[in-house]
């Protein structure tokens, strides 16, 4: 701590100079920051759906096919009992309430097996059986609910471009998602409004249900998919997680994009840096050796040119940070509200930029302060700068 | 008689400067006693200055051996001499050599910042050696701010701030006009006397080399009065 003084005055020798990399490298951090939180918002399904054993039967052409209601038989049937259990029918509705933009995810489900089937959303008792009572009848995340100030017993009417039907729905209850509080943005009603507001066609998006272990999944997509092969619904069965990952797959190679983004960043940080501490050095080879001269090691001259660049590094890191963290965590803002409803900065996230902030910071001073702490004394004492 | 604080035996010094070897000492034998102060004189180029940095530990020699306050220079460590400097050589350089970003409290407590000192026994040291050279009223300045003779004054606190063995002084008032000469020449001189420092001093300037007891002469590498 003893140093500090003399690395932070050093550090500040040229302001402007400083200040122009420090300001380039705090830009270049909160790129990197909000990237690396749009993939881990993206890929946050993804991570939760490779919790659960649950598996998804969806039409092999492509979620935009519906599947037969004959296929529910063939998936109760005894066969396929034996690996799986807790069926439901899940149809995508797609819609949004009084204006496009307050979009959300809102599905019709088979309400009796929903809980079971999605255990981690905690719906009260009385919430599931005030469900089971009214047809239209609708569960809305808590944190959904708060955004449009809905309340229990109220009505709402969702318009969609999938459908030709307007469900008029009651809001019979909230759920929960502690371990996720993004899938609160979610809103269930029931499969069987939804069929009757559209004369009982019985269209089915997927079908859903649960492995009963690890090892019944591959059973299940061998027995679902070799069932259905040869008709003209054929189905893909997949994994949550590969469900999920296909939404990430139609966005394209997003995780290799920001690798790039990532390791450009780092390099373009390194070099700023880098520019900075090396002509903050050579313009102290007189001071280095001097500082030698009274005593100072050449560790300790390493030490504190190394520690300056880190410490460029680290304002570059925290001014972003503490701003992105205020401006995403505290006051929730998003970039789109639709696809981002949650846009928060992660541990994992911030673990990244640090690692890069020191990284790059030690990378960019440690050329300039090898050569400085190597150079001979008398060398440096004779140097005119 | 009291051991020497400084004894060069035989040294002389080679540069090589690509295939070319230059010599710049030549078996130079000298010792000063403890509490002596000597001036070092010699025309430009005689390696007043290169005599002066292998007694500081700074550069080695070619050949010969080097002992100050006791301690063989020859055969240490880099990390060492550093250690050795820091305890018994004050430097005092022509340019004076300040930390433009540091004031004068903050330069002259710079060497005490490799001791294990506490933060107000650092201030202690550093407000005795400012009142030594009589600039207590300028802890706060920056270098920028002071004159030179000043400057030379506050190089001269950080010099001795750690009570050094020997002060070794290149040219100390070779940048200065002629007040701040006889400034700095008197406390050099009160130093020696009062506080018993031993001093080397490189000088081009007779009046400087009068203020020592005893002027030795360099002349192409080779001591010819010592």
């Amino acid at each position: 701590m003893k140093y500090l003084r003399l690395i932070l005055r050093n550090a500040l020798r040229n302001k402007l100079r400083t200040g122009l990399t420090v300001g380039g490298t705090a830009f270049l951090m909160f790129v990197l920051l909000f990237i690396s939180t749009a993939l881990t918002e993206m890929e946050a399904w993804e991570g939760e759906a490779a919790k659960h054993d649950r598996i998804a039967i969806q039409h092999s052409s492509g979620l935009a096919n519906p599947l037969p209601i004959e296929l529910e038989n063939f998936l109760r049937g005894e066969e396929v009992s034996r690996h799986g259990h807790q069926l439901q029918k899940m149809n995508w509705f797609g819609g949004w309430w009084q204006d496009r933009s307050n979009w959300f995810a809102n599905l019709a489900v088979d309400h009796p097996i929903h809980r079971e089937l999605w255990s981690e959303q905690k719906i009260p008792d009385d919430v599931q059986a005030r469900w089971a009572e009214v047809k239209s009848g609708a569960i809305v995340g808590k944190a959904l609910a708060e955004k449009f100030g809905w309340k229990v017993g109220q009505r709402i009417s969702l318009l969609s471009n999938l459908y030709s039907c307007v469900p008029e729905l009651e809001i019979v209850g909230y759920f929960t998602v502690p371990s996720d509080i993004r899938q609160e943005q979610q809103l269930f009603f029931r499969w069987d409004y939804l069929d009757e507001l559209m004369n009982g066609r019985k269209i089915v998006g997927t079908y859903w249900m649960s492995a009963r272990s690890a090892a019944d999944v591959p059973k299940l997509k061998e027995i679902i998919d070799g069932h259905t092969r040869n008709s003209s619904d054929p189905t893909e069965t997949v994994t949550e997680k590969e469900f999920a990952a296909q939404f990430m797959a139609m966005m394209g190679n997003i995780k290799g994009v920001v690798f790039f983004i990532v390791v450009g960043v780092m390099l373009i940080m390194t070099l700023m840096t880098a520019n900075t501490v090396a002509m903050s050095a050579r313009e102290r080879v007189t001071e280095v050796a001097v500082l030698r001269t009274l005593g100072f090691t050449q560790g300790k001259i390493l030490f504190l040119i190394l520690t300056e660049g880190l410490l460029l590094s680290l304002v570059g890191l925290l001014v972003p940070l503490s701003g992105a963290l205020l401006l995403f965590n505290v006051w929730k803002v998003s970039p789109n509200p639709q696809w981002f409803p949650y846009f928060f900065i992660e541990p994992g996230t911030i673990v990244l930029a640090a690692g890069v902030a020191l990284v790059s910071g030690l990378l960019a001073a440690s050329i300039p302060a090898w050569l400085s702490a190597r150079r001979k004394i008398v060398d440096g004492l004779r140097q005119v700068v | 008689m009291a051991e020497p604080v400084v004894s060069v035996r035989g040294v002389a010094k080679i540069y090589r400067r690509d295939s070319q070897e230059i010599p710049v000492l030549e078996n130079i034998d000298l010792t000063v006693a403890p509490g002596e102060s000597v001036a070092m004189m010699g025309p430009s180029g005689s390696g007043k200055t290169t005599l002066l940095n292998l007694i500081a530990g700074i550069d080695r020699p070619t050949r010969g051996s080097i002992e100050v306050a006791g301690q063989a220079l020859d055969g240490m460590s880099e990390r060492e001499l550093a250690k050795f400097r820091s305890r018994h050589i004050g430097f005092i350089f022509q340019l004076y050599n300040l930390i433009p970003v540091l004031t004068a409290f903050e330069n002259v407590e710079l060497p005490l910042l490799l001791t294990r000192l506490s933060k107000a026994e650092r201030r202690t040291h550093v407000m005795t050696a400012l009142d030594v050279v009589g600039l207590t009223d300028r802890i706060a300045h920056y270098p920028r701010q002071l004159s030179g003779g000043q400057e030379q004054r506050v190089a001269i606190a950080r010099a001795i701030v750690t009570d050094p063995t020997i002060l070794l002084a290149d040219e100390p008032t070779g940048d200065l006009d002629k007040r701040s000469e006889e400034e700095v020449l008197i406390l050099l001189k009160r130093l020696n006397r009062e506080f018993k420092k031993a001093i080397i001093m490189v000088t081009h300037d007779p009046k400087a080399a009068a203020s020592a007891q005893r002027t030795v002469m360099l002349e192409k590498g080779a001591l010819v009065t010592a």
